[in-house]
């Protein structure tokens, strides 16, 4: 029953794609409503699936999933007696866990949003556009809950080609180039990324003595670490890096970003940035920390130097922008800097934080890429110097900008506050990063408000300014917010709300997914590199009598964790 | 939850639930119901507060203890619970009683104040939406008093700020108001950031956010020596750098040096909102943080947290002389008044600053409404040049405005135990800042002294006395009691707030002389001038409090909750008042040295002021011309916001814009310039490769095979006879060739 929801939770969307692509041209006007009562299906059929969480949260084996559906898809080796040899197995393996459930909540959310937000916004080719919207779904949800690595490569990239038609037939003036440039450059990186999957599925098979070359999750995920050498890993996840980093963005690989966010049509911005984007960072949860610790560890400090950097430049280049959407567009790379800094600190808090990160962003970046749409509709201008005073006008409208505002630069009591504290106490905690990135990190909070705010005082207070001819009403549009537009927004302002409350909501069903499935292999990791490299150490923070302190001993110490105050291995 | 924290949980919910109905239907309700509802729940909170007030006051220290309930886990960092309680001590509840207080009588005035304000901008009334952001605000406040652990005050610290944002700009539609509002919001995110820090810090090394688990880990932390104590960054200790960086928190909130400069602009607010955000509770906030980090302090850091103090009170002091709006003197007397407070932190007068916190509260919210009446009653005029003379014209204004002239300038009766309350809280702070810096060479003996029974507090210890006699049966030494010698303090550090304490009469009485005494200066304001009965009713409730209340409710409620500091001091100036009257051993008391020097500092200030403005401003104007460098200096408020301007402003300015413009012409010129070489390989390989060699092969293969085919074709013409020939000779050739083999 389960898997049959998630199975149409992910695939009628391409269905109905089909349906609203051949719509007789006079029965147009019937694609909006279509594809909203779709997606509306498709969140019921989220919230449906999310009932069986906490179940799964009690599961002690963690290997349990939500509407999981496996069959084999692509066979191609030797059929024998004892079963397939010489081969390559590709399975069609879905389901949800702890990890993917958040994400696909937001993003079954986050669809019937932008496709109701784009009623008025779109007025040509509108089959076609609802159709690649719809496309667009079905490549979200499938990569949060693939659970072939093939598979999720295969959604991965399939995601682009809709964004790409999205962006480059009805996006800004420079959509073209920016379609390009998008699809290009996260292309160029997943491919290497690609290569990095492929070369650790065929090691897999080696490790294991199996001739048979399959690309479960599961499997590579719990790979036994002493066979994959440090270097090998330390590579591997350089190139599983490739894909991630860009997509995240991270510094210096984002300049994709504003360009594509800003020329995007505002359901393309919306749907880019709180769910495209956490493909990198789910990308590198859900593969670089469990498949490669050893890699992940070598290179957590680059990653924090890293996210640290986005944090801080994306902030100030955020200041300088003119353009409202640019503007956060480029607060992104900031938030996205918080949410891999917490997740490379490899502390428990500090990966429940980035998750919770991942869902927040999506939440209040999304909800201000609405918003700065439906200014966009009746001003025609993104341009901070031609807006200002728009309170007067709207007032509803500025109470949702407010909020969702000050969920972004932090505001305890809402969402964005919750991830970003524990994020950076997360940093400042952390052995394998420092306190100095917590400093480093918390400018971002500094910046952020004066950004943020500034934005937000120039286009709502202050003087009323207009661009000549504005307000534009010709679509149906009021001054102020229509309930149609109340209705897309007040769901994400009462989500800002509920989890800056109670952000438990996110976390506790997280909580043991990640202990289980990652940090335990870091901490193997962890343990493994210690003992090769200082035995003697090893054996000094442990002196161990009657015979403890083999190597199995000391690996069960350090999978549960070094206790505070005795000081781990380095 | 016990009965008591039920009483204050309820008491912070009921304005948070006037703040969502007056967010959600307050424009129906209209405009002076809107504001009824509001002070009918922060009323009903004051009453809530006054009963857990006299309940707490007759409980024993026993049922205090017991009172005291487990808190509520709120989330998980790791695998430590972040929990959220009440604090529950005297402290907690006097703050209460005094936030809840205050805020009645600042609603009750604010609906008399904003019914004259139109508040329509484009025909839609903003009326609701201001008593909305005051019980915000009211509801964070309450929060802030009652959180028991440094994650949830900060909580509440930023939703403070936040309604200060949202307050500062009410008049949204005006450039400075908007301005005034960032100003204030990002100067507090700067004091923040230091705050965010520390709270790193505690939890990295410390461990816990609760405040009591927080001050027994730094305990136990120095007592094991932990990386805390042993590690130093720029030659200062990680212990002594986390003290510093939470009490950042309260530099921007308190407006203490450097960070004082969104004070005076926040002024833009509607009045009503100076006197109870910017100057009776917000700014009093990080003071009570203060206070309650206090045993985290290390020496240096409680060191730190007295300059700070010192240079604050003194600068916005001397820049209050010259200032001529009403409204500012007042911000500039505030920021003067916290520095006195944040210098008793630093000084270890941990029981007088708060005392002055809470006397201060009342005057402070007076003297604010006193000149909203003025504005009001002067159809918004702030410039006191132009009043004058307006005591017959509002003459409940003037007097009350009085009150607190007196109370600020410390009036009292020296060496008599009489005066109003900034005179006790005053006093003692200086007479603390004397004992540091003078006691030990007067021979007062510094030392551990035990009040047996005086700490009537549950969970704590007891109150530190200083001028305590020397005897060691009762020199009781705590498991890990150590630095029984705080240092002897620069005399400075006392100096300079005495020289200031004859500042402070000197422009308040200059304030309200130039305001409600001489002749008026400004015929049309005066003529105009009138005031209101909502208005002045909260005025004289808050006078009495002035007058009365102060001493004798809040001295023993702050003394009460005095904490035992571990490598700090607190001292009790009271205590050692007490010693003395029981004949202890003490050679001077620092009050009786205190007479001397400032116990006349009021009359003094007062007679100066009174003698250069008695007959207008031509004097002063005089003087001012005669000492023409120090009065530019002193209007241009010390030049920082130009500093600031010119310092932070432009230099992030011009970082920002290099960081951009490296963004876009540099990595992302990377990013295009690969594409461009990928481009051009692909060209080279498309069009000189490919098609000349690759394909050019492919054609060439294909032209070959062609010419091979036509070749060979020329043999097979159909006649068989040839076949067998070429099939014998091939079958002869390949035999030759295996045999050969």
């Amino acid at each position: 029953m389960a898997a049959l929801a998630l199975n149409l939770l992910i695939f009628l969307p391409l269905l109905a794609a089909v349906v609203v692509w051949t719509l007789p041209e006079r029965r147009q006007a019937l694609a909006p409503q279509l594809s909203l009562a779709v997606s509306l299906v498709g969140l019921a059929l989220a919230a449906l699936l999310l009932v069986g969480l906490p179940g799964l949260a009690r599961d002690e084996s963690g290997a349990a999933l939500i509407g999981e559906a496996r069959a084999e898809w692509i066979v191609v080796g030797e059929r024998a007696a004892g079963g397939l040899r010489d081969g390559v197995i590709l399975r069609y393996h879905v389901g949800l866990d702890a990890l993917s459930a958040p994400l696909i909540a937001l993003t079954a959310l986050l669809v019937p949003l932008s496709v109701a937000c784009s009623f008025t916004a779109v007025r040509h080719r509108v089959r076609e556009y609802y159709a690649w919207l719809l496309v667009l779904t079905t490549g979200m949800l499938g990569v949060f809950a693939a659970r072939d690595v093939l598979l999720f490569y295969i959604f991965f990239e399939f995601t682009l080609v809709p964004l790409y038609f999205l962006i480059g037939i009805w996006g800004g003036p420079e959509r073209r180039y920016a379609a390009s440039k998008f699809f290009l450059y996260t292309f160029a990186g997943s491919v290497i990324t690609f290569a990095g999957l492929l070369y650790l599925g065929i090691r897999a098979a080696q490790i294991d003595g199996l001739s048979v070359i399959d690309f479960d999750l599961v499997r590579l995920s719990t790979l036994s670490l002493t066979q994959l050498s440090t270097t090998e890993q330390s590579l591997l996840f350089a190139a599983l890096f490739c894909g991630f980093a860009i997509k995240v963005p991270l510094f210096p690989l984002h300049t994709w970003l504003p360009l594509a966010h800003t020329e995007a049509p505002t359901a393309g911005s919306v749907l880019l940035a709180a769910v495209l984007l956490k493909l990198g960072t789910y990308g590198f949860l859900r593969f670089s920390l469990p498949m490669v610790p050893h890699g992940a560890l070598a290179w957590a400090q680059v990653m924090g130097v890293l996210a640290v950097l986005g944090i801080i430049w994306g902030a100030l280049c955020c200041w300088v922008q003119r353009d409202v959407k640019k503007l956060v567009a480029y607060s992104s790379v900031s938030h996205l800097g918080f949410c891999m800094l917490g997740m490379f600190s490899l502390l428990p808090v500090g990966l429940s934080g980035s998750v919770l990160y991942m869902v927040n962003h999506g939440l209040s970046t999304g909800a201000l890429f609405l918003v700065v749409g439906m200014i966009y509709e009746r001003y025609h201008t993104r341009d901070l110097d031609q807006l200002g005073g728009l309170a007067r006008q709207m007032p509803v409208l500025a109470s949702f900008f407010v909020l969702f505002v000050l969920s972004s630069i932090g505001l305890p009591g809402l969402n964005g506050f919750v991830s970003e504290i524990t994020v950076l106490l997360a940093a400042f905690n952390s052995d394998v990063l420092g306190p100095w990135y917590g400093v480093l990190g918390a400018t971002g909070i500094l910046l952020g408000a004066v950004y943020m705010l500034y934005a937000a005082g120039k286009v709502l207070f202050g003087p009323l300014k207009e661009p000549p001819g504005t307000p534009d009403l010709s679509a149906g549009l009021r001054r102020d917010l229509t309930g149609r537009e109340i209705a897309i927004l007040a769901p994400l302002a009462v989500l800002v709300v509920v989890l800056g409350v109670a952000p438990r909501l996110v976390t506790d069903p997280l909580d043991g997914a990640l202990q289980s499935q990652i940090l335990d292999r870091v901490h193997e990791a962890r343990a493994a590199s210690a003992i090769q490299h200082h035995p003697a150490y090893a054996a000094e923070v442990h002196p161990l009598p009657d015979g403890r302190g083999s190597e199995e001993w000391y690996t069960t110490a350090l999978f549960i964790g070094p206790e505070p105050g005795e000081g781990g291995p380095p | 939850m016990s009965q008591l924290e039920v009483l204050l949980v309820i008491g912070v919910l009921i304005p948070l639930a006037s703040f969502v109905l007056l967010a959600f239907v307050g424009a129906r309700l209209g405009k002076p119901a809107a504001g009824w509802v509001a002070v009918l729940a922060i009323a009903a909170s004051t009453v809530l507060a006054t009963m857990a007030l006299l309940q707490w006051h007759g409980m024993t220290p026993d049922q205090r203890l017991a009172a005291h309930s487990a808190p509520l886990v709120w989330a998980h960092l790791g695998a430590v619970p972040i929990t959220f309680g009440v604090n529950l001590d005297s402290l907690t509840l006097i703050m209460f009683f005094m936030v809840t207080f205050v805020s009645t009588c600042i609603f009750v005035f604010s609906v008399g104040y904003m019914a004259g304000h139109s508040d329509e901008i484009d025909g839609v009334s903003k009326f609701h939406r201001f008593f909305a952001y005051l019980s915000l605000f009211c509801f964070s406040m309450l929060l802030l008093v009652i959180a028991d652990s440094l994650l949830l005050l900060f909580i509440a610290w930023e939703l403070v700020g936040l309604c200060s944002y949202l307050l500062i700009g009410y008049y949204f539609h005006k450039k400075s108001a908007s301005n005034a509002a960032i100003k204030a919001f990002v100067t507090n995110r700067v004091g923040d950031f230091g705050f965010i820090i520390g709270l790193g810090m505690v939890f990295a090394y410390l461990g816990d956010l609760s405040l009591a688990g927080a001050a027994q880990a730094f305990r136990d932390g120095y007592a094991q020596q932990s990386a805390l104590f042993t590690q130093h960054l720029l030659g200062v200790s990680l212990a002594t750098w986390m003290g510093m960086l939470l009490f950042c928190g309260a530099i921007g909130k308190s407006a203490q040096f450097p960070l004082h400069v969104w004070l005076p602009d926040a002024m833009e607010g509607p009045t009503p909102v100076s006197a109870l955000i910017h100057a009776a509770t917000m700014v009093a906030a990080g003071v009570y943080l203060t206070a309650r980090i206090f045993v985290l302090l290390t020496p240096e850091a409680q060191l730190f947290v007295a300059v700070i103090g010192c240079i604050t009170l003194s600068i916005a002091a001397l820049v209050a002389i010259v200032q001529t709006d009403i409204k500012r003197v007042l911000a500039y007397s505030t920021i003067s008044q916290l520095g006195y407070m944040i210098l008793g932190m630093g000084v270890g007068a941990w029981i007088a600053a708060l005392f002055h916190l809470l006397t201060h509260a009342f005057f402070k919210a007076l003297m604010f409404l006193g000149s909203g009446q003025v504005i009001e009653g002067c159809h918004h005029e702030q410039d006191m040049r132009k009043m004058g003379g307006l005591c017959r014209k509002m003459p409940v204004t003037c007097w009350t405005f009085l009150v607190g002239v007196l109370a600020i300038a410390g009036a009292g009766i020296p060496a008599a135990h009489f005066g109003l309350g900034g005179y006790f809280s005053k006093d003692e702070i200086l007479a603390v800042a004397w004992h540091r810096v003078y006691g030990a060479a007067h021979g007062g003996h510094v030392g551990t002294w035990e009040r047996g029974n005086v700490g009537t507090e549950p969970d704590t210890r007891v109150v530190l006395a200083s001028y305590a006699q020397h005897d060691p049966g009762e020199q009781v030494v705590h498991p890990g009691h150590l630095n029984p010698e705080p240092r002897t303090l620069n005399p400075l550090l006392f100096w300079i707030p005495v020289l200031i304490a004859y500042v402070t009469p000197f422009y308040m009485m200059r304030c309200w002389w130039l305001t409600f005494m001489g002749r008026p200066r400004d015929e049309h304001v005066y003529a105009h001038a009138h005031e209101s009965k909502l208005m002045y009713l909260p005025l004289v409730v808050l006078a009495a409090g002035t007058l009365f209340a102060s001493y004798y409710l809040f001295r023993p409620m702050v003394a009460a909750a005095a904490p035992q500091p571990f490598l700090t001091w607190a001292y009790d100036g009271e205590a050692a008042e007490a010693a003395h009257a029981q004949g202890a051993l003490i050679d001077h008391g620092a009050h009786r040295a205190l007479v001397p020097i400032v116990g006349f500092a009021f009359v003094a200030g007062f007679l100066a002021a009174w003698l250069l403005y008695r007959r207008g401003l031509t004097l002063a104007e005089r003087l001012a011309q005669t000492l023409r460098p120090l009065h530019t200096l002193l209007v241009h408020k010390f030049y920082f916001d130009e500093l600031y301007g010119l310092v932070l402003v432009g230099g992030t300015m011009l970082v920002k814009a290099i960081c951009y413009a490296f963004d876009k012409y540099v990595i992302d010129g990377l990013v295009n310039l690969s594409a461009r070489v990928t481009e051009r390989v692909s060209r080279f390989s498309g069009v000189v490769l490919d098609q000349g060699a690759v394909d050019g092969a492919v054609n060439a293969v294909g032209r070959g095979t062609w010419e091979l085919g036509g070749l060979v074709r020329r043999p097979q013409v159909g006649r068989v006879r040839n076949y067998i020939l070429f099939a014998t000779g091939g079958v002869a050739v390949l035999v030759l060739w295996l045999v050969l083999a």
